[in-house]
C-alpha cells in the first residue's frame, strides 16, 4: 500500500512535467502553424494575383502561353494546399466538438 | 518557393525556349525562296534565375548562318545576274525539319515534366487528404 501511494505521487509529478511540456510545445506550435498559415495565405494571394495578370494578357494577345499554364498551375495547387489544409483543420475542429464532455 | 514549383518555372522557360527555336525555323523556312536570305540560328544560354533560385534556359542573341547560298541558272528571273545566274537563300529545308522536330521533342519533354511536377504535388496532397 505504501508502496503503490508513493509510485502514485511519483507518476503524478512525471504527468504534471508532462504535461507543463506538452503545454509549452502547443504554445510554440500554435504560433508556428498560424506563421505557416498565414505565409501560406499571403503566397497563395500572389500566385492568385500573378495567374489572374497571366490570364488577362494571354486573352489579349500579349504574353505567351507557357507563364499562363505556370501561372494558372501555381494558383491552382496553392488554392488546391489551402482548401486541404482547411479541410484537415475544420475536421479536426469537429472532431473536439464531437468529444463527449 | 518550393521545389515542385521551380521544376515547373524551369521547364516553362524550356518551353519558351523551344517556342522561340521553333519560330525562327517558321521564319526560315518562309524565306526559302527568298533572294540572298540568310538563315537565322540561335543558341541556349543558361541563365541564374535570382528571384527563384534556380538555373533556367534562355535563348541568346540571334545569328546568320554565313553558308554560301544556293545559286541556281534562271536567266528570265528580274534577279538574274549578267551570267544568267540567281542568287537564292542559304536555306535547307530538310535542315529546317529536322531542326523544328528537335524542338518539339524538347518541347514535349520540358511539358512532361510540367505535368509530372503538378500530378507529384497533387499526390502528394491526396496522401494529406486521405
Amino acid at each position: 500500500m505504501k508502496v503503490d501511494s508513493l509510485m502514485a505521487s511519483q507518476v503524478y509529478g512525471q504527468t504534471q512535467n508532462v504535461l507543463k511540456s506538452g503545454a509549452q510545445d502547443a504554445d510554440v506550435d500554435a504560433t508556428g502553424f498560424a506563421d505557416a498559415l498565414e505565409a501560406a495565405l499571403s503566397e497563395m494571394r500572389r500566385s492568385l494575383q500573378t495567374g489572374e495578370k497571366a490570364a488577362v494578357e494571354a486573352m489579349s494577345g500579349q504574353g505567351d502561353v507557357q507563364s499562363l499554364a505556370e501561372a494558372l498551375t501555381a494558383t491552382e495547387m496553392a488554392l488546391e494546399t489551402a482548401v486541404t489544409v482547411r479541410d484537415r483543420v475544420v475536421e479536426a475542429y469537429q472532431e473536439i466538438l464531437r468529444m463527449p464532455i | 518557393m518550393f521545389d515542385i514549383k521551380k521544376a515547373m518555372g524551369a521547364a516553362a522557360a524550356g518551353m519558351s525556349a523551344q517556342s522561340f527555336r521553333l519560330r525562327l525555323v517558321g521564319e526560315n523556312i518562309a524565306n526559302v525562296d527568298t533572294s540572298g536570305f540568310q538563315r537565322k540560328t540561335v543558341n541556349f544560354i543558361n541563365v541564374l534565375d535570382r528571384a527563384r533560385g534556380t538555373t533556367t534556359v534562355k535563348t541568346g542573341q540571334v545569328q546568320l548562318d554565313e553558308t554560301d547560298p544556293r545559286v541556281t541558272l534562271d536567266p528570265g528571273n528580274p534577279l538574274a545576274d549578267a551570267r544568267g545566274m540567281v542568287t537564292l537563300s542559304n536555306v535547307n529545308p530538310l535542315i529546317e525539319i529536322a531542326d523544328a522536330r528537335e524542338a518539339q521533342r524538347s518541347y514535349q519533354t520540358n511539358l512532361s515534366i510540367f505535368d509530372q511536377a503538378r500530378r507529384m504535388h497533387s499526390a502528394t496532397l491526396d496522401l494529406i487528404r486521405r
